[in-house]
């Protein structure tokens, strides 16, 4: 899909070539039929009319010599080889196997928590699973016992209807307790569910999103809901309760921004600071040309340009960061601030949250298994002023964070080890989680497959290679 | 996806089973949309693609935890415009890079900013390019995709070039593939064979035309394949990419809606 839309734009040339491959099809029907039958047809009408079909009896052996592709070879001869590939496979039969099983099959039994929030008014914690496709809603004060496998949900919304596939985001409404969940990947929408909605039933509302869509955040004052755009390196700002096609209020997307490869997003209205933590992977965007629409963006202001508009050879990687915006941000403005550096520890920085009171950014160090927490004005490479990790603390790739400000509490979740654990609001050091809600066994960590697209086998070491 | 990892797993790996080792963390500059990776066994390294840093990552065949890259290749000369799919040819030391309308060719040993030492585009490729594989043995690149389709057509084509093509040149060969094609495809130049996935389309979600399909390349080729593996209406639900273990033989392959890896015996494809 994405080459042919490249192709509308890029290579003009193509239109011509149809029409010129449609006139040679054409041609080189006209042809067999005027060998095979040359007393009747053409001559009578002037047009070509197919009368019959007689395949080319099989062919076994080498029966042609390719030629150099430099040859000259011609596009009737293209045509007329693909022609006659036709022909041959149509008197062969597929050997039909689709009842083979697998004589193994790698799979995570368990989910895998991506993302969390907390409804205090329900006192509920709803996770999203990226290993079965699912939203889990549990009981707040849920913990699980260390000899059980896992606590049962009260809820769970699961199934083709859902439309749920890799949620790494979710918002909690926290009048209606509506259940906001973010596609990151395969399915370019952006699901919200009642609260008390469960099983495989289609989402309340919909709001169809640029693709790659990873964080969510709400202003609730403004009624305005903020989406990072990894694949695009943007932040897309909705009305809160936009749906299917409407458009964004604002973009913030350039080379000034310093966004690259966004993930989590965490607003401080009352300092009007938007917080974004980002990987590193970025590249360059330009509109190839006048009027041009990126991907899901027909029609729509304020749609991020997508990956047909990227710069080749603009690519970089850089280190992992935390840009601070003004929260109204928009187009290609530049950070307030940038927090980067060796002094951070970042390590794919995921998941933020800011404590409204004390205006401090909770970090959620996916790869270095812990929670950062720096003054909400911190600038440059500068420490954490705490830090959360170590083994009591059960902490495995925390890619999902919330702040419980209720309940003062700090919740994570755990893609590395099927947990979700919730500390004191100000835990520091390597202290033990107040309590620990497990989809899996106890110690079992999570194989973390997601979208398993390519795999490779390492015939030396006679091992599988499976990229997320 | 919330965590970029390449998660390594025994051959005997089965279930939950742990992987052996896992490639993750910020000093391996990987990120998401790695939609295809190639092993080099003669140099026992591994290649993916980072599509939003426009790079090409070499890594050690051993490689573990934060290793970094052994080699990059990325920078304004590369041509690299969102590389997500790659092929290998560990022989001729090229490494193939498909962009939708053309198709880059790096030398493997290649690092930095460098330009690619070809580059097959044009009318007359025919390109649509979405991924590549390689027979070194007989000199050819192999580019499967979509592009200029004749009237009332649909699918994937592979359009198979002479290894050392160059512009705007035509394939010496066309065969009709997989309607849509699930993923990356594997090449098995002993056998002149093509395994390539056909994954459902119209926006489902999984569907049960899924199916892993064999094509063969020899004697000018077959739009037919040879053989449909775990489909349709079979194991797979939404089949992304294939490998194969001639050891063993057996074939692997990736499904998103299972979010699994599956190894078919198939001793037939190998004897």
């Amino acid at each position: 899909m994405r080459g042919a839309s490249r192709r509308n734009h890029r290579t003009p040339w193509l239109s011509a070539l149809a029409t010129l491959s449609a006139a040679a099809l054409v041609l080189f029907g006209t042809q067999n039929w005027i060998a095979s039958r040359p007393e009747t047809g053409l001559s009578r009408t002037g047009q070509a009319q197919l009368i019959s079909v007689e395949p080319y009896p099989v062919m076994s052996g080498a029966v042609c010599e390719w030629e150099p592709a430099s040859s000259g070879q011609t596009l009737m001869a293209v045509l007329q080889q693909r022609q006659a590939n036709r022909e041959v496979s149509a008197a062969r039969r597929t050997i039909e196997r689709g009842d083979l099983k697998p004589i193994r099959m790698i799979r995570d039994d368990y989910a895998a928590y991506s993302s969390v929030a907390v409804d205090p008014i329900r006192n509920e914690v709803v996770l999203t699973d990226e290993n079965l496709f699912q939203i889990l809603v549990y009981d707040r004060e849920a913990n699980t016992p260390p000899t059980a496998t896992m606590t049962e949900p009260k809820r769970i919304l699961g199934g083709h209807n859902t439309k749920i596939e890799f949620q790494c985001g979710l918002y909690i409404d926290p009048e209606s307790g509506d259940i906001f969940a973010v596609n990151n990947d395969t399915v370019d929408t952006l699901v919200i569910f009642d609260r008390d909605a469960r099983g495989d039933v289609p989402p309340t509302r919909e709001l169809y999103t640029p693709h790659g869509t990873f964080g969510i955040a709400v202003d609730e004052q403004a009624r305005e809901m903020f989406l990072t755009v990894q694949h695009d390196s943007a932040v897309s700002v909705f009305p809160k309760d936009a749906v299917k096609d409407d458009e964004p209020l604002r973009l913030l997307q350039g080379d000034n921004t310093m966004l690259a490869d966004p993930h989590g997003i965490a607003l401080d209205p009352k300092r009007g600071l938007m917080f974004v933590a980002n990987h590193g992977a970025v590249h360059k965007v330009r509109a190839p040309y006048e009027g041009y629409v990126a991907r899901n963006g027909e029609g729509k202001d304020n749609w991020p340009l997508d990956r047909n508009a990227a710069v080749p050879g603009s690519g970089e990687s850089r280190p992992p960061s935390v840009t601070v915006y003004d929260i109204k941000a928009n187009g290609d403005a530049a950070p307030l601030r940038i927090i980067q550096g060796p002094k951070t520890t970042f390590n794919w920085p995921t998941g933020l949250a800011v404590n409204p009171e004390t205006g401090e950014l909770y970090v959620s160090n996916d790869m270095d298994d812990s929670i950062l927490v720096f003054d909400g004005t911190a600038s440059g490479d500068v420490a954490p002023k705490r830090k959360l990790s170590g083994p009591k603390t059960y902490l495995s790739n925390p890619t999902g964070i919330w702040l419980d400000m209720d309940n003062e509490e700090l919740w994570a979740a755990n893609f590395g080890n099927h947990s979700a654990t919730v500390y004191p609001i100000d835990a520091s050091g390597d202290v033990a989680p107040l309590r620990m809600i497990r989809s899996g066994p106890l110690d079992k960590p999570a194989l973390g497959i997601g979208n398993p697209h390519p795999v490779a086998y390492d015939s030396k070491r006679e091992q599988i290679l499976v990229p997320n | 996806m919330a965590h970029p990892q390449i998660a390594v797993f025994a051959r005997l790996a089965d279930g939950d089973a742990n992987p052996v080792r896992k490639i993750e963390g910020q000093k391996t500059l990987l990120g998401r949309t790695m939609h295809a990776i190639a092993y080099d066994e003669i140099h026992d390294e591994f290649i993916v693609p980072q599509q939003f840093a426009q790079a090409i990552l070499t890594f050690a065949g051993d490689a573990s935890g934060e290793a970094p890259p052994k080699r990059v290749i990325q920078g304004s000369k590369s041509r690299l415009m969102d590389p997500d799919r790659l092929g290998l040819d560990p022989v001729h030391h090229e490494i193939y890079i498909p962009q939708g309308d053309y198709l880059l060719i790096f030398d493997r040993r290649a690092e930095g900013n460098v330009a690619p030492l070809r580059v097959i585009e044009g009318p007359d490729t025919g390109l649509g390019a979405n991924a590549a594989g390689a027979d070194p043995s007989r000199n050819l690149i192999i580019v499967g995709g979509s592009g200029f389709l004749s009237p009332g057509e649909r699918g994937t084509i592979f359009r198979i070039f002479d290894r050392m093509a160059d512009g705007n040149v035509k394939p010496k060969m066309e065969i009709r593939g997989p309607d849509a094609m699930g993923g990356p495809f594997a090449v098995y130049p002993e056998k002149q064979l093509i395994l390539a996935t056909n994954r459902p389309t119209g926006g489902t979600l999984a569907g049960p035309e899924s199916y892993l399909g064999v094509w063969s390349y020899a004697n000018g080729g077959s739009d037919v394949p040879l053989y449909r593996i775990g489909g349709p209406n079979g194991i797979f639900e939404m089949p992304r990419g294939v490998t194969y273990d001639v050891k063993n033989k057996t074939i692997i392959a990736s499904d998103k809606r299972l979010n699994a890896v599956l190894t078919f015996s198939f001793p037939e494809l190998f004897d």
